[in-house]
């Protein structure tokens, strides 16, 4: 278990001319809890899209696990299937219950039997706390549990790495803590974590590593107590000015 | 009348005060409402009287339909010749064969329609057995049945194998156009959205006229077949390509959500599809779909334009002749009423199914 969780070396994406991340260097160790903060347009959400190559990236290495991410289909399966992915707007399927958003990818990419994958998922579900919605529509329930269903359906593939983008951006105030509440439940637990959010109560209480992205670029990094008493570049203070205050 | 009585009224004699308020509230609404009351009686009435009261139904009485003065409607023609607009050329004798082969085509149609028999093992066993047991019934040849080739079928018959056919060639090439047109590779989806543009571009007419006339200098000896099997592959193309862009129509509603979340979730490119984004384009293309469907089953009559007795000329042939050329208007409403049923009972499982999947959820 020598292999860092992730490993990202000069790393560079394009959309057609536009340059949106350049040369990113990254290593995430295993257990490690990392936050990634920066304004909009800063190409935060698009490196970890890049992880789980939601995103294709043009240059440089990404390994997740010691797995290489290229253009062979059974490594990008495997990768996907070891990072679980947390979206902004939930996308739960519409058309099947919570029970079955959460055992489809066990039974189909895990090939575990429909039993065992149902009873997987029940732990989770009441892990986050709503068990008892299991075999409604994800239509019927609220943003903070649809979000929860969602964690849980990643969770079921069990994935050693955790990539959260924007998870409570699309929230009612109301219903951020709730989701909160589980992220810092699973970061107890020891998950590998990759978080892009702009909650930096919660950076402060689990991160081991804040990073902070502008122009595509990672500008600072360092451990939370540091990074926000003590930050260095301009950029990082306006920022954090900004979103502080 | 005044504000102040309606309530009162409206509490004691509920519909009769709906009915003052909404039909005779002024002189106006009064005077076009007796109007419009009238003018509907006196077209029921006729039509009562055309169709039932002064009608002739027994079979054979052509000659009591000829001297009936009243101008009744002659169901005589229906009664006498039904057998030909259900079997159209199909042999007299055997006709019962033709009978129990479209009784089971319908039954499997049905039994498709009941969610239990959704799954990929039970459809296509119960679709398999279905044109096996029509096939073998109305062609024979085997076990002292007498073999009737394809030329001879006809009828209600014929007309729902051609839309059964048609549609279960169809539906699955549907899905595989709409795939393509969505490939990742340009050359492919552009490749798949000229053929579909081109087949679109053309007459339903102009395609069966080719398969059924221009195929067989062109294909290989083995590869001819029957001029029906043709007709329906070539029918059975061109709903495809309707009914791919339908289906791609409702891919293209589903959020890019969907499938990243798939993605992100480790799942293959086929599970991705048959899980996630058809099921969902179905919900979303369902009343298009049944559309789709409707014309189809409408436009089976144009086999009759290269020789084929569908339920449509089969009628015309039925009071085609000497004796029964007076009756063609009745004949036409029993092949309406034909038409009606199946298409009217399509459109019913297409709301069924709509509330069922519950579209409006979303």
């Amino acid at each position: 278990m020598s292999a860092p969780a992730i490993r990202i070396a000069s790393m560079n994406k394009y959309y057609g001319h536009f340059h949106a991340l350049k040369g990113i260097d990254l290593e995430v160790a295993r257990g490690e809890k990392i936050v990634i903060c920066g304004p909009s347009g800063s190409g935060k959400s698009t490196l970890i899209r890049c992880i789980n190559r939601l995103e294709e990236h043009q240059s440089g290495v990404i390994e997740v696990n010691g797995i290489e991410l290229n253009d062979n289909v059974d490594n990008i399966e495997e990768i996907r299937r070891e990072a679980g992915m947390v979206f902004q707007n939930f996308n739960l399927f519409p058309h099947m219950t919570v029970l079955e958003n959460c055992t489809l990818a066990p039974i189909l990419a895990r090939k575990i039997g429909r039993a065992e994958a149902e009873k997987t998922a029940m732990e989770y579900l009441t892990r986050v706390k709503i068990p008892e919605q299991a075999h409604k529509y994800p239509g019927e329930l609220s943003g903070g549990q649809q979000q929860r269903v969602a964690i849980a359906r990643a969770l079921c593939m069990a994935p050693e790495i955790m990539l959260f983008d924007e998870p409570t951006s699309a929230l009612d105030p109301e219903m951020i803590s709730e989701v909160l509440d589980v992220m810092v439940g699973l970061a107890k637990d020891g998950m590998t974590m990759v978080c892009v959010t702009h909650e930096m109560g919660f950076a402060r209480q689990v991160a081991d590593r804040v990073i902070f992205m502008a122009d595509g670029e990672i500008v600072e990094q360092g451990p939370p107590e540091e990074f926000f008493v003590n930050p260095k570049s301009d950029r990082t203070k306006t920022f954090l000015s900004q979103i502080l205050a | 009348m005044t504000a102040s009585v309606m309530p009162a009224a409206l509490s004691r004699q509920p519909v009769l005060g709906v009915l003052k308020k909404k039909y005779f509230a002024t002189r106006l609404d009064a005077a076009v409402t007796v109007l419009f009351a009238a003018f509907i009686a006196w077209i029921v009435w006729s039509l009562v009287n055309w169709g039932v009261l002064d009608a002739v139904f027994g079979p054979n009485q052509g000659d009591v339909c000829r001297e009936d003065l009243e101008g009744g409607a002659c169901w005589s023609v229906v009664s006498t010749r039904w057998r030909i607009v259900l079997f159209g050329l199909y042999p007299f004798e055997e006709q019962w064969r033709s009978g129990i082969a479209c009784i089971a085509m319908v039954v499997v149609a049905i039994l498709s329609c009941i969610p239990w028999f959704w799954s990929a093992r039970r459809l296509p066993v119960l679709w398999v057995v279905g044109f096996a047991t029509f096939y073998v019934l109305m062609r024979g040849g085997f076990l002292g049945l007498a073999e009737v080739t394809e030329q001879n079928w006809g009828g209600l018959s014929l007309t729902i194998f051609i839309f059964a056919a048609v549609s279960l060639l169809g539906m699955p090439l549907a899905i595989i156009f709409a795939l393509l047109r969505r490939s990742k590779l340009p050359w492919i989806a552009r490749t798949m959205a000229l053929v579909i543009d081109t087949i679109r571009s053309l007459p339903l007419l102009t395609i069966m006229f080719t398969f059924a006339i221009v195929m067989p200098f062109v294909l290989p000896d083995w590869a001819i077949g029957d001029k029906l099997y043709r007709v329906i592959v070539g029918y059975a193309l061109f709903f495809a390509c309707y009914q791919a862009e339908i289906i791609r129509g409702g891919m293209q509603a589903l959020p890019n959500g969907q499938e990243e979340a798939a993605k992100a979730l480790g799942l293959g490119y086929w599970h991705r599809i048959g899980y996630i984004i058809l099921p969902q384009a179905f919900r979303n293309a369902l009343p298009p779909t049944i559309n789709q469907f409707v014309i189809t089953f409408k436009e089976t009559s144009l086999v009759t334009i290269i020789g084929f007795f569908d339920v449509m000329a089969s009628g015309r042939a039925a009071s085609g002749t000497a004796e029964w050329n007076f009756a063609v208007v009745e004949m036409y409403v029993f092949v309406a009423l034909i038409f009606y049923v199946f298409v009217f009972s399509l459109s019913r499982y297409g709301a069924y199914l709509e509330r069922r999947l519950g579209v409006g959820r979303r």
